[in-house]
């Protein structure tokens, strides 16, 4: 499998071992340069010591509360983005941790290519935003403008809902987008009790009838238990 | 200022009604003596007038000019001792002509005023010179051509004892009474609140394990009766409530659980054998794919908690049913394309919009088209019908979602809005997912005031019909 690769310093500060590592272990095959803290004190002293860009906060923390060190962060002048992943999942948690600074809130469990993209996100916000990327992909072209998408020369017939998913494939090319992330960012479902995965499905099947079924080199994938992938073909 | 405040209510009830019995009979007691006085006061004035009549008759200037009264009317020479009438006549200008013995040498009533008794007896009272008072009387009278003033009065004294008399009485008979009222009071109000005794020392003893036990009615149609039926049916609702948590909690740990097994037995056999690549990421994918289950089934029951909570108002808005249905449609599109499903909407028209949450009741919709077309073969019809529908004077919308699938069992209509009930045919089971959709859709639209249910007639495929209530309807009730 393919990865896109990130960079950037990121701060886990998560007291579970397990979700701990298996996080490092994640980011640092996709390129970032991570450091993890167990404890509170831990988290406070590393934000001073490594200047991480990023900070992956869990808000259930031994001692002292993940909204108490965010608070102590925030308290002081220093450019680092938050991001708090936290199994209190209530819209009045999200409220009170993003009232408290944090600029991004993953409840747990989450995908793990939705944090990946999230931390993406979260980079772009502080760096320079990259002049946007031709919507090309292999073959695959997109005008964006007049909405022609077309592949080897041949122009595609999409429907709008097929064009926003493809779109939404090749923004986040190479990278794996789950179904969750599909259903709030294409779908515009907000309720995380509603069956469209379903839906998502058939319209998958539906755009890679279109896209890959009629040509030798396909490029949409599917990653069991984890979602979608549209990426170059390896060589 | 609290003076004393029994704690239990009989002695407060006995104690008001001590209280609320004296001042009534103090304010009585005041009554009738005052009655009593002036009713025998104006009995002596009457006597006086009498009495003055009486005494015109006897009197006489006798040859040397002086007044004088016949005392020959006596039938027995000793009763004019047992006369306690005060007399004085004056002529007009003021020289008293005749004193009885009784006023002992003392004036009656002091100088004579100009009109004295001569249009009125000018009923007063006045004392004598020892103090003694008087209740006095005058008039005018000629006796043998010569005007004089007859002044006739009773003393008071004997009034007074005997009214002083009849106080001692009533003062002596009062707290008499107050405390017998008191014990009567307070043995009624401990009687009759004898059953609240039973009743708590009844429902002190239900706890959790025993909450099937109900407190005793002893007699169900007075006051406490009615307490007690009342209780007993809280008790019935919490013990619904009770069983329905544990077995709910039962279902959960079950549905939680069999994708943990699943996940376990994966990894467990997975990683037993010396396996390929190929076959560890299959069997992590598939354990993958069974957490997403198990978050499915979480995030369905915080829904469900979510919506047996919310019943404010400031989530609701109105909105068109058709409108949601349409959305929703949209939404579903793309799976009733692939199944070649035709949808056939019909509709009477309904312009009131519904007054609801809407993102819980499109949960709730969304739910139901989605079973609908689950269970729906390829290139079947779809109905979706729209009505209008009264029921105990409340307007509802309707509608019915009816499907050309395999349709419900009799006897399992009202199941299958069960938490976690998935049907019996493997087939309908495997299609089910959590178990949580229609339980979720119904609760959701019993919170907001309508119903929803399986109709038992559909001959062919499951129509499921939903009752929400009109925006119209709402204000109509409030």
């Amino acid at each position: 499998m393919q990865i896109a690769s990130g960079s950037g310093r990121i701060l886990v500060v998560e007291d579970d071992r397990r979700m701990a590592d298996a996080l490092v272990a994640g980011l640092k095959e996709h390129g970032y340069e991570t450091t993890l803290a167990r404890t509170g004190e831990e988290a406070f002293f590393l934000v001073h010591s490594t200047h991480p860009d990023v900070v992956l906060l869990d808000l259930t923390l031994p001692q002292r509360g993940g909204l108490e060190i965010l608070a102590q962060i925030r308290a002081q002048p220093m450019d680092v983005r938050i991001l708090i992943l936290t199994s209190h999942n209530s819209v009045e948690d999200r409220v009170a941790g993003l009232n408290a600074g944090a600029d991004d809130y993953l409840g747990k469990p989450f995908s793990f290519p939705e944090l990946l993209a999230r931390i993406a996100s979260l980079l772009r916000r502080t760096s320079v935003p990259a002049h946007s990327a031709p919507l090309q992909l292999a073959d695959i072209t997109v005008d964006a403008q007049a909405r022609i998408v077309s592949r080897s020369g041949v122009q595609l017939e999409l429907t709008t809902r097929e064009y926003d998913l493809l779109l939404y494939l090749l923004e986040h090319r190479n990278n794996t987008v789950s179904r969750e992330m599909l259903a709030r960012d294409v779908w515009h479902e907000t309720s995380r009790f509603t069956p469209i995965d379903n839906v998502i499905d058939v319209q998958m099947t539906r755009l890679r009838r279109k896209i890959d079924d009629p040509f030798p080199v396909k490029l949409l994938h599917t990653i069991r238990g984890v979602g979608f992938i549209l990426r170059e073909p390896e060589l | 200022m609290r003076l004393f405040r029994p704690a239990n209510i009989r002695t407060r009830l006995a104690v008001w009604y001590v209280v609320i019995l004296a001042a009534i009979l103090t304010v009585y007691i005041g009554a009738v003596f005052v009655f009593q006085y002036v009713l025998l006061e104006r009995q002596i004035f009457h006597d006086e007038i009498q009495d003055v009549e009486t005494v015109e008759g006897l009197l006489y200037f006798d040859t040397g000019g002086v007044l004088r009264l016949q005392e020959g009317y006596h039938s027995h020479p000793q009763s004019h001792l047992l006369e306690d009438r005060l007399m004085e006549i004056r002529d007009v200008s003021g020289t008293v002509l005749y004193r009885s013995d009784t006023l002992k040498g003392m004036t009656l009533g002091g100088v004579s005023s100009p009109d004295e008794g001569a249009n009125s007896y000018n009923e007063r009272s006045t004392r004598l010179s020892d103090g003694t008072h008087v209740l006095l009387i005058s008039h005018l009278h000629p006796v043998q051509g010569r005007l004089v003033l007859i002044r006739l009065g009773y003393s008071m004294a004997p009034l007074h004892e005997q009214m002083m008399h009849f106080f001692l009485l009533l003062l002596l008979a009062t707290p008499i009474a107050l405390v017998a009222a008191g014990f009567a009071g307070y043995s009624i109000a401990k009687r009759a609140l004898r059953p609240l005794d039973l009743m708590a020392a009844r429902a002190e003893q239900i706890t959790a394990s025993n909450l099937n036990d109900r407190v005793v009615v002893e007699h169900p149609h007075d006051e406490l009766g009615h307490m007690a039926r009342v209780l007993n049916h809280l008790l019935q609702r919490l013990e619904q409530a009770f069983a329905q948590l544990q077995r709910f909690t039962a279902d959960a740990a079950h549905e939680l659980r069999t994708p943990l097994a699943s996940i376990r037995t994966t990894g467990e056999t997975t990683l037993h054998d010396n396996r390929n690549e190929a076959a560890y990421r299959e069997a992590i994918s598939g354990m993958l794919e069974e957490t997403i289950r198990l978050n499915q089934t979480i995030d369905g029951l915080l829904l469900l908690s979510k919506a047996e909570t919310a019943q404010s108002d400031k989530s609701h808005s109105s909105f068109l049913l058709v409108e949601l249905v349409d959305e929703i449609l949209v939404l579903l599109e793309v799976l009733i394309e692939e199944r070649h499903i035709t949808v056939q909407q019909e509709q009477e028209q309904v312009s009131e919009p519904l007054f609801a949450d809407r993102s819980l009741i499109r949960v709730a919709l969304l739910n139901v088209l989605h079973n609908a077309i689950k269970f729906s073969p390829d290139q079947a019809i779809l109905r979706i019908l729209y009505s209008r529908h009264e029921q105990d004077g409340r307007v509802f919308q309707r509608v019915c979602v009816h499907d050309s699938g395999p349709g419900i069992p009799s006897g399992e209509h009202e199941r299958v809005f069960e938490r976690f009930f998935t049907g019996a045919s493997p087939q309908s089971a495997a299609k089910s997912g959590a178990g949580l959709g229609l339980s979720i859709a119904k609760l959701i639209i019993d919170r907001n005031g309508g119903g929803i249910f399986f109709d038992e007639t559909a001959a062919h495929g499951a129509r499921c019909c939903m009752d929400l209530p009109l925006h119209a309807d709402r204000h109509r009730q409030v």
